[in-house]
């Protein structure tokens, strides 16, 4: 935006808030991607508070999106906690992605509310940087105690919202989005401490640095998702018994 | 010198009541053994109630029918003992057992440090009462005259040397250490006191009783030397905790855990060591034990060294929340399996610095409540087949780190499926992107968990993008399709 250069000594007066500003954010861990950064306040995911995140499909870079900044708080030797994973945590492509395996603590196998006290736990813990959890949790009250214990450890938490689950109205101070967008990660800014963001931003998570976990064979432009357009690589499955 | 005589004179009893809250006042006795157990030892409220030392039990349980009842253990008294001697060794490196019910302590010379004798005394006292010992506490130049002194019921601080032997003379003979027949003699001549003893002829005492009753005499009396058997704390730690009552639940146990911890942390705070490795042991009612139930175990680990209390006793509750309890526990064991030296550290100057250190370490937390299943770490495995290369472990099995895969190789999904699932229908409806493959994995023949699969990366309908094999382990070409893993 444009802005004569008389009003600029002016606008920078602590006291004017504008209304394309994000509030300040105390701390926070670059994502690894720019044009996420840029959308969020503080300029990467908030340390001490709550997340969440909604998937309107799983298997879409939702991991990916997070490993950058997974391996960063791990490389200032703090744990990272994963609460009741959906499916088994794949420990070679973790690996591939810089993460230190040691410092991954993998919760599983739990109830729920014992999958809620561990997720607390993890949230209050200064050691643990980053704490993920799959657990649904809807009451209030439960919402408010984990941004509580997330602030007073200084732990980005994240809870998942998995495909079909809803999401709450309140609770955590950012949520996003996640749905793919012709082969890229379109990620929605639902909620931010700041000013509303309408466009999606969409990622390119196959040639994003540091996780190069699945790299396209070539560098070409992904087929249209058009119906009926045609690609040679585009192959219809049709499925024969074994005779 | 001077030496401390701690003498415990509720010492039966108080091996017993210390295992519940000193607030707690139902009637509580201690009986011996045989066909006619008497009353031992009786607390305040059973006293009350007309209860007396000597009395039969039956007569005890007609004067207070609710009164719990507890059989003497002379093996705990002696670690009661052992425990309050380590207790001492906080405050004088020189500490010696007088069984059955005393300890003896040189003071004198670590006086300077606490700010007087009586400061030193003083803390002593409340030291021992703390962990819920009634004490005594007799002070002479002579370990023999202490011990006689607080046996005696004398003057608790005799004067000097010099004024020793007028300190000691009121003593009555059941004080000192004489054996029965000579004591009965003794007693028949008219001999009622140390004074008495003490003024009879020497050389004819000595043919008479032997030469022993001379020499308490003149080691009381500082004459001859009174060397004792310094009290070194054991290598390991055992400790059995006899609850006054039954207790049916693990919440009634934690007052109880409490007081072993804190014997456990003073006796690692004189050896110098953390602990690393505990085991408790909840015995139940006789009645279950000679039927064959088992003691109900629980083994705890810690990731790093530690004597903290209020650290051990945190997790400690935590893990006896989770055990189930078959039947009421009698009584509780704790022993030390694994320690490791640690080094002793300085107070901060300012506080808040110490809350901070005696947090219990996130990962302990969640072990000790969510069980060592519950929580893991993963292992990367150098293994072709993708069900095998990652491994969920128990976070206490890592002893090292297998080297990671090369960062560049083949994709792999973040998400593994547990089973490979298969696809059937989910592919005829609508077509499938292949985005990568094949990559053939054929592995595995010589061990059973034969293998051979074409992998490929593909992107469904929804834009999910999936790890999916076809399986040609028969051999054909146009084997099923399953689905591995998701590219999450």
């Amino acid at each position: 935006m444009h802005v004569h250069p008389a009003l600029t000594p002016l606008l920078s007066h602590p006291a004017i808030w504008r209304g394309g500003d994000c509030a300040c954010e105390p701390a926070s861990v670059p994502t690894g991607f720019a044009e996420l950064d840029a959308a969020l306040p503080g300029g990467g995911w908030p340390r001490g508070a709550l997340t969440e995140l909604a998937l309107e499909r799983e298997g879409i870079g939702e991991l990916r999106l997070t490993l950058p900044a997974l391996a960063r708080l791990q490389a200032e030797s703090r744990y990272v906690v994963f609460v009741a994973p959906p499916y088994r945590p794949y420990a070679p492509a973790l690996a591939a992605a810089g993460l230190d395996l040691r410092r991954l603590v993998v919760v599983g196998g739990v109830a729920r509310d014992d999958a809620l006290w561990a997720f607390e736990q993890a949230l209050r813990a200064p050691e643990c940087g980053a704490a993920f959890a799959w657990t649904p949790a809807h009451d209030e009250r439960v919402l408010r105690r984990l941004q509580v214990a997330a602030r007073e450890g200084g732990t980005w938490g994240i809870l998942w919202r998995r495909p079909g689950q809803h999401a709450s109205a309140a609770g955590a101070p950012l949520r996003l989005r996640l749905a793919p967008e012709q082969g890229r990660l379109a990620v929605r800014v639902v909620k931010r401490r700041g000013a509303e963001i309408a466009r999606p931003i969409l990622l390119d998570l196959a040639r994003a640095p540091g996780a190069p976990l699945y790299p396209l064979l070539d560098a070409r432009p992904l087929p249209p998702h058009a119906p009926g357009a045609s690609s040679p690589r585009r192959t219809r499955f049709l499925h024969r018994k074994a005779s | 010198m001077r030496f401390a005589c701690l003498l415990l004179p509720s010492l039966a009893l108080d091996v017993f009541a210390r295992a519940r809250a000193a607030d707690d006042a139902r009637p509580f006795v201690v009986s011996s053994g045989g066909h006619h157990p008497r009353v031992v030892a009786a607390n305040d409220t059973a006293r009350d109630a007309g209860i007396r030392r000597d009395q039969l039990i039956s007569a005890a349980l007609a004067l207070a029918p609710d009164v719990a009842l507890r059989e003497r253990d002379v093996a705990a008294e002696e670690a009661a003992l052992a425990d309050i001697a380590t207790l001492l060794l906080a405050f004088t490196p020189n500490v010696s057992l007088a069984p059955p019910c005393a300890v003896l302590a040189e003071v004198e010379r670590s006086a300077r440090l606490f700010g007087g004798l009586p400061q030193l005394l003083a803390q002593l006292t409340r030291a021992v009462r703390d962990v819920g010992y009634d004490v005594d506490v007799t002070l002479a130049p002579t370990p023999t005259a202490a011990l006689l002194l607080a046996r005696g019921g004398g003057e608790p601080q005799a004067a000097g040397a010099t004024h020793l032997a007028q300190a000691l003379a009121p003593l009555p003979l059941a004080a000192l250490d004489l054996d029965a027949d000579t004591f009965a003699t003794l007693h028949a001549a008219g001999i009622a006191t140390f004074g008495d003893v003490h003024a009879l002829p020497r050389d004819g005492v000595a043919r008479r009783f032997g030469a022993h009753v001379v020499d308490m005499l003149d080691r009381a009396l500082g004459r001859i030397p009174d060397p004792r058997a310094p009290y070194r704390p054991p290598p390991r730690f055992t400790r059995k905790l006899a609850l006054p009552a039954p207790a049916d639940s693990s919440e009634a146990l934690g007052f109880a855990v409490q007081r072993l911890v804190d014997d456990l942390a003073r006796w690692l705070l004189v050896r110098g060591l953390g602990v690393l490795r505990l085991s408790l042991s909840l015995t139940h009612e006789r009645y279950l034990r000679e039927r064959g139930v088992e003691p109900t175990r629980a083994a705890f680990a810690l990731a790093a060294p530690s004597r903290e209390p209020a650290h051990l006793a945190t997790l400690l509750r935590e893990r006896l929340a989770r055990v189930a309890l078959p039947a009421p526990v009698e009584s509780i064991v704790i022993a030390t399996e694994e320690t490791a030296p640690l080094a002793a550290r300085n107070l901060g100057l300012l506080p808040g610095g110490d809350a901070e250190r005696a947090r219990v370490p996130l990962l302990e937390r969640l072990r000790a409540r969510l069980g060592d299943d519950a929580v893991g770490t993963l292992v990367a495995h150098d293994d072709h087949r993708p069900e095998r290369a990652g491994r969920e472990v128990a976070m206490t099995t890592i002893a090292h780190a297998e080297s990671p895969p090369a960062a560049s190789g083949p994709p792999r999904p973040v998400w593994l499926l547990d089973a490979p699932r298969a696809l059937r229908d989910a592919l005829e409806a609508k077509p499938w992107v292949l985005r990568d493959g094949p990559e053939r994995i054929e592995s595995g023949w010589w061990d059973g968990g034969d293998c051979r699969r074409d992998y490929f990366v593909a992107e469904n309908p929804d834009g999910e993008i999936v790890w999916i094999y076809r399986d040609h382990r028969y051999g054909t070409d146009d084997g099923e399709w399953f689905m591995h893993g998701l590219f999450a």
